[in-house]
């Protein structure tokens, strides 16, 4: 059957639900789909059951943790229509959306769509970086959070971000044996990018966190080895060592797991797959939708909030969804322009130090596993196909990513090129001596999670009213 | 396809070929196709046609087996036969029509395709049970099929590795003629050789009519749908299901007239699936990983032209939505053709004239 709403929120993070619950207030017929089993997000994964039920874990993982409560209780107590557990995997630009259920597929259509898909960890293909024992940061995390577990072992943490420092802390706090933080960030990353700091004194907060978490990291005795390069996995069908160089030093650490982290990029897969037009964002090296100051896209239905729009955090992430709510009220007659523009004018400016802070962190934690070294690298997971692979098809005239799947399979796999779309772009534009933005992406097509053939075989296109 | 195909023959007979090729983007029905090698369904109205398939798939075995020789490039072709699954009385009552009308043309030539029942066709599948919706099937012993991917590539790298050139983003504006030479104006520059020959699908029609030929080209929509990796079990192709070499079952055989939109939709989407599920029901738990739209490049009577312009001597147009069925006869006879002006028996059938006969 075909639900039908005002509005479908899809994502229930920060900018979702934010969305969401502002949005109700105006009348409009709202449906949340959501992945997960609760909302929050991956932010405030599992907030709910933590807050009331772990406060150990609550206390790991700090007050910015517990602010995402209330968001969820909000949303909670509102008008809006929360379908937990619901896999999107097709969205249209006329506002269709489909996903499944517990094995059931379903489809909706909004007269408006906001995406609120957040962000995912960028790919970080060192050599080594497929064996078992090896995970992201935000994988160490999320297990923390939904089901309170520890990394097993002896862990090295590695990459750059603000997430790493975090992640490395919250570890460390809740007793996992970390050996050592590598940080591919140089100290001169912190002075080239002086001159941002006035511009970015608006977020000092963010700053003084960050100080913070170094200091509290190296008070634990656990070391911070920073312009770390020649990162390198080792082991033989399962990661037992880490190796690196750290100035003139060699580093190499016997371990059980190894946590990688370069940054969050956008989640642009249901924006890519819809169509929206998008844009190279060159500080952090990603694509990310063009959107106007309110979030739509080049598709007049579809508004993105939240990091899927951009990274700008999980505080930020609210405001836009807030921002988004505004403009979709706007656009379905329920309040008018001068309304929107002067209900949005606090949440801009209470936004305002928390976007203020990104060009300095951007700046900073630039990405420093964009294009594997070695040719016997892997770079899609899915269909294990090399560095090496890619540079010799595109020596070879291949002109762009979409020939580059159909020629080595790279990107076919389940995941969609989730996991590999940025590393091939940046190597075709490496061997072509070509700008990124040149060379584009994949081409999404539906359906951008698995669904089976029987789920799409038994849907009913019949409309009822939600 | 053809434009590859065709380079790839000429390259290995020694011509000295130059390939231009579009943008990455660009609609390309080379990336989306099935892989078929196909025979049953070709040719109604134009019995040359059917036999060109024929012949084609025959020489399939030999180029398949030369591109992998030459390139390391295995392309999974099998030519074992395939079906066309019928799914109900009505749908093997129409295609036993279809089958009469089609041997009453073929004369003397015989058309090689039978109609054979459910239990026929689960004797040919011992590793998947077969739907009790499927009532019979349509069986052609030249029917096969190939990865069409690794043949697109294999073709590319021989005809590189042959000494051929190729150009990747260079799309042709016009073309310019003058003292015997065909220039390609591009935005990469000018390009000029004695002989040019068109094989740009949609983007022929305007090209072919700057050389005085007309290539009438439509536009059809096919959506195709491909699951995760499974074991092996179909041992030959069905028409609108088959299982690639790396395990993913393939299907899809709509046809939407609908413009160069290569999107895809749902209600077409779910008609497919519907489809494979009442055909192999125990497909039901397995999970589409892609769904794509593919736009055919078809001519009115679904056939190929191929053709020499009177006007332009020199230039020519090779165009079919049967790129891969055709890939063997392009790389052989219609290479040499332009290689040698040694033209395949009947050959005229194919030209475009035939979409231009006065009314009486």
């Amino acid at each position: 059957m075909t639900d039908s709403a005002d509005l479908i929120v899809i994502g229930a993070g920060p900018a979702g639900l934010a969305a969401a619950s502002l949005a109700s207030k105006h009348n409009l017929s709202i449906m949340l789909l959501d992945e997960q089993a609760a909302p929050g997000g991956q932010i405030y994964r599992n907030i709910e059951h933590n807050v009331t039920h772990e406060s150990e874990i609550c206390a790991i993982l700090g007050a910015e943790y517990a602010y995402g409560a209330a968001l969820a209780e909000t949303c909670r107590a509102s008008d809006v229509t929360y379908t937990p557990g619901a896999t999107v995997w097709r969205i249209d630009p006329d506002g269709g959306v489909a996903y499944s259920v517990d094995g059931a597929a379903h489809t909706a259509k909004g007269r408006r769509i906001i995406l609120a898909t957040g962000a995912l960890e960028r790919p970080v293909p060192i050599p080594g970086w497929t064996l078992p024992g090896v995970m992201t940061a935000g994988a160490a995390q999320t297990l923390l959070k939904s089901s309170a577990m520890l990394p097993s072992g002896r862990v090295v943490v590695a990459g750059a971000g603000p997430l790493a420092m975090l992640v490395t802390l919250q570890l460390i706090d809740a007793g996992a044996d970390i050996a050592a933080l590598l940080e591919t960030t140089r100290k001169r990353d912190y002075f080239s990018n002086a001159m941002l700091l006035p511009g970015a004194m608006a977020g000092q907060d963010y700053l003084r966190r960050g100080m913070a978490m170094r200091r509290a990291i190296r008070a634990s005795g656990v070391p911070i080895y920073g312009g770390v390069t020649e990162l390198e996995a080792r082991g033989d069908g399962q990661v037992s060592s880490v190796r690196g160089r750290s100035g003139g030093e060699r580093l190499t650490f016997e371990i059980d797991t190894l946590l990688l982290h370069d940054g969050v990029v956008p989640n642009i897969q249901a924006t890519r797959q819809v169509g929206c037009e998008h844009e190279w964002y060159d500080p952090q090296r990603y694509w990310r939708p063009v959107r106007d100051s309110w979030g739509t896209t080049s598709i007049d239905t579809i508004t993105v909030a939240g990091d899927g729009a951009g990274i700008s955090g999980a505080r930020a992430a609210e405001y836009l969804g807030q921002l988004a709510a505004l403009d979709a009220a706007c656009r379905l007659d329920k309040i008018n322009m001068a309304d929107r523009d002067s209900a949005a004018r606090p949440i801009r400016s209470a936004m305002q130090p928390h976007t203020a802070i990104r060009p300095l962190l951007d700046g900073i934690f630039s990405p420093s596993f964009t294009t594997p070294h070695g040719d016997d690298t892997i770079v899609c997971r899915c269909e294990e196909v090399t560095a090496g692979e890619i540079r010799t098809a595109v020596a070879q005239g291949v002109m762009g990513p979409n020939q580059i799947k159909s020629f080595t399979r790279c990107g076919m796999g389940p995941c969609q090129g989730r996991n590999c779309g940025l590393t091939v772009a940046e190597l075709i534009a490496d061997v072509q001596g070509v700008p990124v933005s040149d060379v584009g992406y994949f081409r999404l097509r539906p359906p951008i999670k698995p669904v089976t053939l029987g789920e799409l075989a038994a849907m009913d296109f019949s409309e009822t009213d939600s | 396809m053809f434009g590859a195909a065709i380079a790839y023959g000429l390259s290995r007979a020694g011509v000295d070929t130059l390939m231009l090729d579009g943008h990455d983007n660009n609609l390309r029905a080379a990336r989306g196709n099935f892989g078929l090698v196909w025979v049953q369904s070709k040719g109604k109205g134009l019995q040359r046609y059917a036999d060109w398939s024929r012949e084609s798939a025959r020489l399939w075995s030999g180029f398949a087996a030369e591109l992998t020789d030459i390139t390391g490039v295995s392309i999974a072709h099998r030519n074992d036969g395939g079906m066309m699954l019928l799914l109900g009385d009505e749908e093997v009552e129409k295609r036993k029509i279809e089958i009469a009308e089609m041997s009453k043309q073929s004369g003397a030539t015989g058309y090689d395709c039978e109609i054979i029942t459910h239990a026929d066709i689960q004797a040919y599948f011992p590793d998947i049970k077969l739907g009790k919706a499927v009532t019979g099937a349509s069986f052609c012993p030249h029917d096969g099929d190939v990865n069409p991917l690794k043949l697109l590539r294999a073709m590319h790298s021989g005809f590189v590795n042959s000494g051929g050139r190729y150009k990747s983003r260079c799309t042709v504006n016009n073309i310019d003629h003058a003292n015997g030479v065909f220039t390609a104006n591009t935005q990469q520059g000018q390009f000029s050789a004695p002989k040019i020959i068109l094989a740009a699908g949609h983007g022929i029609s305007h090209l072919a009519e700057s050389v005085g030929i007309d290539a009438p080209i439509r536009p059809q929509r096919g959506q195709v749908l491909i699951t995760e990796r499974i074991q092996q079990a179909l041992p030959i192709p069905l028409n609108g299901v088959r299982q690639t070499d790396e395990g993913g079952f393939q299907f899809g055989s709509s046809e939407e007239d609908i413009g160069f939109d290569d999107g895809t939709s749902l209600d077409v989407v779910q008609n497919i699936a519907s489809r494979a599920v009442q055909s192999f029901p125990q497909l039901s738990t397995v999970r589409l990983v892609r769904n794509w739209g593919c736009v055919r490049v078809l001519t009115p009577d679904k056939c190929a032209i191929y053709e020499e312009s009177i006007s332009h001597p020199g230039a020519y147009v090779a165009t079919s939505h049967s790129g891969v069925t055709l890939a063997a006869i392009n790389a052989r006879l219609v290479s040499k053709w332009i290689a040698t002006g040694e033209q395949p028996t009947d050959f005229n059938h194919f030209s475009a004239s035939r979409f231009h006969v006065q009314a009486t």
